[in-house]
């Protein structure tokens, strides 16, 4: 049963190209259940890319993304089930502008889920307790701060009850002051034993609850670490390079 | 006759007037929502195709169809009555550009919203049905009112294929009594009556769809 899912991730020897570009390099990556992955690198090394693979938002032309067991074939019809296990926030949310915050959150529910209503109100009303912000169930996303809408993304993903989350760079489209509200919950998320893999440059926020962090550059991974063993004695050159210049 | 009984007279062909609007429109709106949307979506030689479609109806002067598909098809043994042909021309004609209303729209939307229903498991149609096309439906609601107004003067050509619409009524009129200016200025005059109240009624929906979107939008 799909439904039973653990929330591990497995990537063997990915490649994509986007036409020539060779846009991901035979990676290898795997998350066991529970785990929180940290993934940064420079602009355009592939991060997003990597992610967007994990939910087959991108397709890959070789090797193999599998979560909980389950293979994602690119292209495949059967996608839209695994799907709903796999939790995904985007950097510029993606609210459902015409539905409300409630709306947003049991559109899914109640479409691909066929949950009746009352018990999807009831579901996304835990979740967005869960994010601080049950008061405003009943607004619009334009409605909201740029925090709180990111927060009603990750209520909305938490809805489905994914056995994995994916961020990606969930913090960098907000002003300064919202960062810490959103990085709050999803530190919180973890300490509920969530797997996640996050693209991020929040190096606090990795420091504190990433298990392993993931460096990647030019479409590959460049150094893969505990946070201890990633800031204080990285190995590759880029990495130091990539620390000396994200860190002040 | 006074102006008034002329209008009058001329309102005796309202039935048919209306009756080819509502017609028309039972052609032109599902015509519009299924063609913009495969336009939509459709990769290479298929989106051609209804593009294709699309530019016959749109590109075709209405008075040639309407005179192909009444007076020429018969001779190939497709025979439809005036109304059907009436209907068909003018509803697929005006569909033809609300399709690239529903298609402007639909690919106006930021794609992020897409991206956020595939990766919540929802089907692709599901989220063309409950995500992108209530929100284009409001984008497009000052063109489909335009639409609306073109498809009812183009109705005046019907009167060219036997229907006893209104411009029918007056060409009538005008052959029992010289009165072309009485006669031609109330036909003017009673397609003001019909369409100024659409336009009153597009900009009120308008207005609204504008405040809601005001309200939900923020981009
Ligand atoms: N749809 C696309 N078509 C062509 N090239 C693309 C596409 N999407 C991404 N790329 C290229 O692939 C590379 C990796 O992009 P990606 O978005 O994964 O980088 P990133 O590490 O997420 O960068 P950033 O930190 O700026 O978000 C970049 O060079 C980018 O230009
Ligand atoms: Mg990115």
């Amino acid at each position: 049963m799909i439904e039973n899912l653990t929330g591990t991730v497995e990537i063997t020897d990915l490649d994509k190209w986007y036409g020539d570009f060779h846009a991901l390099r035979r990676i290898s990556l795997s998350v066991a259940d529970g785990e929180r992955i940290v993934i940064c690198g420079p602009s355009g090394s592939g991060k997003s890319t990597l992610i967007r693979c994990v939910n087959q938002l991108e397709t890959h032309q070789k090797g193999k993304v599998s979560v909980g067991g389950l293979e994602l074939k690119p292209g495949a019809g059967n996608l839209a089930p695994i799907r709903r296990q796999i939790g995904m926030v985007f950097q510029q949310f993606n609210l459902f502008p015409h539905l409300s915050v409630l709306g947003n959150c049991t559109l899914a529910l109640t479409r691909a889920k066929k949950m009746p209503r009352t018990e999807a109100e009831a579901l996304a009303m835990e979740n967005l307790e869960k994010v601080r912000i049950p008061d405003q169930a009943r607004k619009y996303p334009a409605q909201l701060s740029g925090g709180q809408q990111q927060r009603v993304a990750i209520a909305r993903a938490l809805c489905m009850q994914p056995k994995v989350m994916l961020f990606d760079e969930p913090t960098s489209a907000l002003d300064p002051e919202m960062i810490k509200e959103v990085l709050d919950v999803m530190s919180a998320l973890a300490k509920d034993g969530m797997t996640m893999i996050c693209v991020t440059h929040e190096m606090g926020f990795a420091r504190e609850v990433a298990d392993r962090i993931v460096f990647m550059d030019e479409g590959m991974v460049i150094e893969e670490a505990t946070p201890d063993v990633f800031f204080s004695n990285p190995r590759n050159d880029r990495t130091k390079k990539f620390l000396s210049q994200i860190l002040h | 006759m006074s102006l008034l009984e002329i209008i009058a007279g001329i309102f005796e062909g309202f039935r048919v007037t209306a009756t080819v609007t509502a017609l028309g429109l039972l052609y032109a709106i599902p015509f519009a929502f299924v063609a913009g949307v495969l336009q939509h979506f459709l990769p290479g030689v298929r989106r051609v195709l209804v593009t294709t479609v699309i530019e016959f109806w749109r590109s075709s002067p209405v008075i040639v169809l309407l005179f192909v598909f009444y007076y020429s098809l018969p001779a190939f043994g497709v025979r439809m009555s005036a109304m059907t042909v009436a209907s068909l021309v003018l509803g697929l004609n005006i569909g033809g550009y609300g399709s690239q209303a529903v298609r402007a729209a639909l690919q106006a939307l930021p794609h992020g919203q897409v991206e956020a229903g595939l990766a919540l498991g929802l089907q692709r149609w599901t989220i063309l049905l409950l995500i992108e096309l209530p929100q284009a439906l409001r984008s497009m609601v000052p063109t489909f009112m335009n639409q609306l107004i073109q498809l009812i003067k183009g109705t005046a050509l019907v009167s060219l294929i036997t229907l006893t619409d209104m411009t029918y009524r007056a060409k009538e009129l005008a052959q029992v009594e010289y009165n072309p200016v009485g006669i031609y200025s109330g036909l003017l005059i009673a397609y003001l009556i019909i369409c100024y109240p659409v336009t009153v009624l597009g900009r009120s929906i308008e207005q609204r769809a504008s405040y809601a979107e005001s309200k939900h939008r923020e981009f």
